[in-house]
């Protein structure tokens, strides 16, 4: 036990955590959809690795997502192999708000 | 709903008693017909509507942040030159974090890494956070004169009888002579016009950065610093999984920035783990995690950013009133080792400006006017430079790059230091690397060639 004393333990922090230190006014309405139909047939999921803010996560055989954590980044959009995804920015001032990027 | 007239007036005075222009005429002169509305006030946006603000046109800026800078996110540092043309010695006054004076460039593989750095006396960039120098920009056009109203996204730009006449924003709609568009790599308004495709996965990266708090005198000892003395360090390698790309460590005033950037053409193929935990990976990386272990997470963000250069710019920038600047336009410069986005937006935003202002003294702005823009760019830094990435991308698609290079460094390097009984030559060292990297010497020296010549 006393050999551990003093080292700082050092161990990665899920997204969902790191997300907390953001701020968000998040939009009534989502401002992405996903086709569902499209993306139950995608073989790879690229949106589960590439989305920043992991909003694309594994839930059983089906992608499940939500938008209200989104940054707005546009990836998920370009990478999508099913074309499933509509993808606008939220209206008037909603969504991130970033203040140290 | 949100351009309806009782909200701009309220808007108005806000914006009014906010930036304390030289006279009242905003709120007297709430209208929906402009000399000129830009779409984004972002680095192109807001030195664009500067420019042309300071020389007497009525500029609109709309903005779909609550603030300038609310959406936008960069790697960290910031190169001053093209910004002291625009703002000259007023750039001094800028939220600037930190100048540059030492440049660091690691290859990693695994736990270790190889570095050159370069230090210096005299700098040429400086770290900054986008958010505060958007706001600065925005501002310095404010104080010249122009209407930023916040809190409106673009959704539409109005194309009528050949040319641009305005945009919309839902139900609501305002006018002007000229259109700039500076929304920005997501370019959704250049979409609906019909001037570019989606963006495919080969013509952008995706960005991911922490931010972390650590205090300036803890920065200034860790990086060896003198106060207001900054660091940029960009790595590659296995810090990345080996996918093209890298990860960037800037040094704000009491913060570092961390994070990598994966060229999405590669990455939706190999790409393993998520990337916030690619992020995490670099904040925990034994070499490096000793620097800002003790420090908290500010923020976290992720972003696109351009990188096809001419490949992925519209067949033109200069419509019948309307013209294309920053990300929009796909201008922003990535070699690897310079990354060069805030500087070029707010070079080609001051640039459309210089030819808008060129094309109302000829007597409009039309396509034929406007498009010295487009000859202004080529004759400047920024096309000259952006021709260059056309070769980047050859080298991108070289899995050998991102993976055999850094083996190599740092495996000759291992071999050199890590010394059992014998001391190995330092040719020895680099031919064992070199095999365990799977690089024929003629191939390594067709890569080495290659990649002086294309950088």
């Amino acid at each position: 036990m006393s050999q551990d004393q003093g080292k700082t333990e050092v161990k990665p922090m899920k997204i969902d955590d790191i997300l907390q230190r953001d701020v968000w006014d998040v939009d009534l309405e989502p401002h992405i959809t996903v086709d569902s139909s499209k993306c139950e047939k995608c073989p790879t999921k690229p949106c589960l690795y590439l989305c920043p803010a992991g909003c694309y996560i594994l839930a059983g055989e089906k992608v499940v997502f939500s938008y209200e954590g989104c940054v707005e980044c546009g990836t998920c959009r370009v990478i999508c192999p099913m074309n499933a995804i509509t993808w606008h920015y939220p209206k008037s001032g909603r969504g991130i708000m970033y203040r140290f990027t | 709903m949100y351009l309806n007239y009782l909200h701009w007036v309220e808007k108005s005075i806000y914006i009014y008693k906010k930036l304390i222009p030289p006279c009242g005429v905003y709120v007297l002169d709430v209208k929906n017909k402009w000399d000129v509305i830009i779409v984004g006030a972002g680095p192109a946006g807001s030195a664009a509507g500067y420019m042309l603000a300071k020389k007497g046109f009525n500029v609109l800026i709309l903005e779909r942040g609550r603030q300038p800078g609310y959406k936008e996110l960069f790697g960290g540092r910031v190169y001053a030159e093209p910004l002291r043309e625009i703002y000259g010695n007023d750039l001094e006054k800028a939220p600037i974090h930190r100048w540059v004076k030492r440049e660091k460039l690691s290859f990693v593989d695994g736990s270790k890494l190889v570095s050159i750095e370069y230090q210096s006396d005299t700098s040429t960039s400086f770290t900054t956070y986008l958010p505060q120098l958007a706001r600065w920009m925005a501002d310095k056009a404010g104080e010249a004169g122009a209407l930023l109203v916040e809190e409106v996204t673009v959704d539409r730009i109005i194309y009528k009888d050949g040319k641009v006449i305005g945009v919309g924003s839902g139900s609501d709609e305002v006018y002007a002579d000229l259109v700039i568009d500076a929304e920005g790599v997501n370019r959704l308004l250049l979409e609906g016009l019909g001037l570019v495709v989606k963006l495919q996965p080969e013509q952008v990266a995706v960005g991911a950065k922490e931010t972390i708090k650590l205090g300036e005198d803890k920065i200034n000892e860790r990086f060896g610093l003198n106060k207001e003395e900054g660091m940029a360090w960009l790595l590659m390698g296995g810090i990345t999984d080996y996918i093209p790309g890298g990860a960037f460590i800037y040094t704000n005033k009491d913060s570092v920035s961390i994070g990598l950037v994966l060229h999405l053409g590669h990455a939706i193929k190999e790409v393993k783990d998520h990337i916030s935990q690619m992020v995490e990976k670099l904040r925990l990386h034994p070499q490096l995690r000793n620097l800002w272990i003790d420090g908290d997470i500010m923020e976290y963000g992720g972003h696109l950013t351009p990188e096809a250069g001419p490949a992925m710019m519209p067949k033109k920038l200069a419509l019948n009133g309307f013209l294309i600047t920053g990300d929009a336009g796909g201008l922003l410069l990535n070699v690897g080792y310079t990354i060069r986005g805030v500087d070029f937006a707010a070079y080609t935003g001051y640039l459309a400006a210089k030819a808008a202002i060129e094309a109302h003294d000829k007597g409009g702005f039309t396509e034929q006017n406007l498009k010295a823009y487009e000859s202004m760019l080529k004759n400047s830094f920024v096309y000259k430079d952006l021709t260059r990435l056309t070769g980047m991308q050859d080298l991108y698609n070289d899995p050998g790059m991102f993976k055999a290079l850094p083996k190599l460094a740092v495996g000759t390097a291992a071999n050199v230091f890590e010394i059992d009984l014998e001391t190995p030559g330092v040719w020895n060292s680099f031919n064992k690397a070199r095999r365990n990297a799977g690089l024929g010497l003629l191939s390594l020296a067709w890569k080495g060639y290659r990649l002086m010549k294309k950088m």
